[in-house]
């Protein structure tokens, strides 16, 4: 199914459409493969047939999505495999692919492998988080730009950064206007950065739109939420501004994260370059720079002459308008109650950990106590985790260790699995331990 | 919107090309077992559900099919599942 010749980019987003573009324009064969049935990625999920309301989307994005997705189909070097799950790096130094439709995981040797496949939204655990009917903002976005529906209301909005703004002018514009905004950070008091923030005047005046849908909601800053509760038909969240509110779903954000685990450092027969916000947090703007610069990074590591990889300057304005938007969100969440779960996959809460002996290992209070080794594989508890038990001596937890598979495969597509021959030596890779 | 899928043995009525969780959500139906509808895109892993009693596969990601049957994945089959 897979040649040699081709370059494999996971994540049909926009980092990797642009991705698969630079290298299709440097001659190289690819082979597209994306985990829903269509690209787009998180930011650019599409209306399914049925859904007759739009959802709300900045013009700007809608036309670097329209121009790039046409350049996809218009691309004959271009191999596009939806529907295809990125189970991670085997022992031999094999890509594998659950291809979902099929049935069968693929093993498969690339020229050169491009993982874009996004960032991590960031959540602060509190009492009540794990409930049925707490979603991200991402979580909450992609259902509202799927059906043009917001989930059920009422609705409630917390956490902390931008995209809280965005999620919930985009609730409000599908007709469930969030009873209120809580927003931990206290961006209004930064005076010097806000007006840094004119020097972005696309952002900020995207930012302004979203504030006009708004008039009229509380946007209550420096103000988080202490506990939800489920009560009949929805939840009673507290705030800590002592405020209380009866709600049916509770969408909560605190960023974003760059949390890929480190295949750049794996020891495989082929280069391996991270690309997009699973890099680093650069945005939806600098999507087309940052996947054609990871083209150029991975077509001179394959020995492309032509590839120029320098500095580019449009990364380095997103770096900086990011920086801008951390300093302006800046605040201390509160550390999380004994009661609060943090391991989301197994149910552990912090008194669980915290009744644990002292002075485990990650692998040791796993193995003991469950924490931290669900399916999620760290990717929302381990930052939590490693903050309230510290380095220690043996290492904090970790997201970044790579542990096929990646996502849950059927035992059926596993035994149908097509593995092309491997000339790396069969060995467990140490990578792969914990 | 004629298409239906089971949850357990209840029927869920989805437009074509929706996910399972989008449908799911509009029929009311929240608790997945021990999961639920969260992150949307895949690396939480709280949505996995049984499609036909043998493939996990994520709400969030799958596109809703007529005749297809879903179960919850419960907290044994979830990590079973990443153990294999």
């Amino acid at each position: 199914m897979s040649s040699a010749a081709e370059v494999i980019v996971i994540g049909g987003g926009p980092a990797g459409v642009s991705a698969s573009l630079a290298l299709a324009a440097l001659g190289l064969p690819v082979l597209l493969v994306e985990q829903r049935d269509q690209p787009g990625g998180a930011i650019h999920r599409q209306p399914a047939r049925g859904a007759t309301r739009p959802a709300l989307g900045e013009s700007r994005h809608k036309r670097r999505w329209a121009a790039l997705s046409a350049a996809l189909a218009a691309n004959p070097l271009i191999r596009q495999q939806m529907s295809t799950i990125f189970l991670g790096i085997d022992g031999r130094g094999r890509v594998l692919l659950d291809d979902r439709r099929g049935g069968v995981v693929r093993a498969v040797t690339p020229r050169g492998l491009v993982i874009a496949t996004g960032a991590t939204e960031r959540v602060q655990p509190f009492t009540g988080w794990e409930l049925p009917g707490v979603m991200t903002a991402g979580g909450a976005q992609v259902l509202l730009k799927e059906t043009g529906e917001a989930p059920a209301g009422p609705i409630l909005v917390a956490g902390s950064g931008p995209l809280l703004l965005a999620v919930s002018a985009q609730l409000a514009e599908a007709g469930t206007r969030p009873l209120a905004m809580l927003e931990r950070g206290k961006p209004h008091t930064h005076p010097a950065l806000l007006a840094r923030a004119l020097g972005f005047p696309r952002q900020a005046l995207e930012a302004l739109c979203y504030g006009l849908r708004l008039l009229g909601m509380p946007l209550r800053f420096g103000t988080h939420i202490v506990s939800a509760t489920a009560v009949a038909d929805g939840f009673e969240v507290l705030s800590s501004d002592g405020r209380s509110y009866r709600v049916r779903t509770l969408i909560v954000h605190d960023g974003v994260e760059a949390a890929m685990p480190s295949f750049e450092a794996a020891d495989t027969p082929f280069p391996v370059v991270l690309a997009g916000d699973g890099r680093e947090i650069l945005g939806a703007d600098a999507m087309p720079a940052e996947g054609r610069h990871a083209a150029l990074r991975l077509a001179a590591a394959l020995g492309h002459t032509q590839a120029d990889v320098g500095i580019d300057a449009e990364l380095q304005r997103a770096r900086d308008f990011q920086q801008l938007v951390r300093g302006l969100y800046d605040h201390a969440p509160p550390p999380p109650t004994p009661d609060t779960v943090i391991c989301r996959c197994e149910g552990k809460r912090v008194s669980d950990l915290m009744a644990l002996p002292s002075g485990l290992s990650p692998r040791e209070a796993k193995l003991a106590g469950r924490v931290g080794m669900g399916p999620c594989q760290g990717r929302f508890c381990s930052r939590r985790l490693a903050e309230l038990t510290g380095a220690g001596p043996t290492g904090a937890f970790r997201a970044d260790i790579a542990r096929w598979p990646l996502r849950p495969v059927a035992i059926t597509a596993l035994a149908n699995a097509e593995i092309e021959p491997s000339a790396a030596p069969d060995q467990p890779r140490s990578t792969t331990r914990d | 919107m004629s298409a239906v899928l089971h949850w357990n043995d209840q029927p869920v009525a989805f437009e074509p090309g929706e996910t399972i969780s989008a449908a799911l959500a509009r029929a009311g139906i929240r608790e997945l077992g021990a999961g639920r509808h969260f992150c949307g895109i895949g690396l939480c892993q709280n949505c996995v559900v049984l499609q036909d009693g043998q493939s996990p596969v994520e709400a969030c990601l799958t596109p809703a099919e007529a005749g297809m049957r879903l179960t919850a994945l419960n907290q044994q089959e979830a990590t079973d599942v990443v153990r294999r």
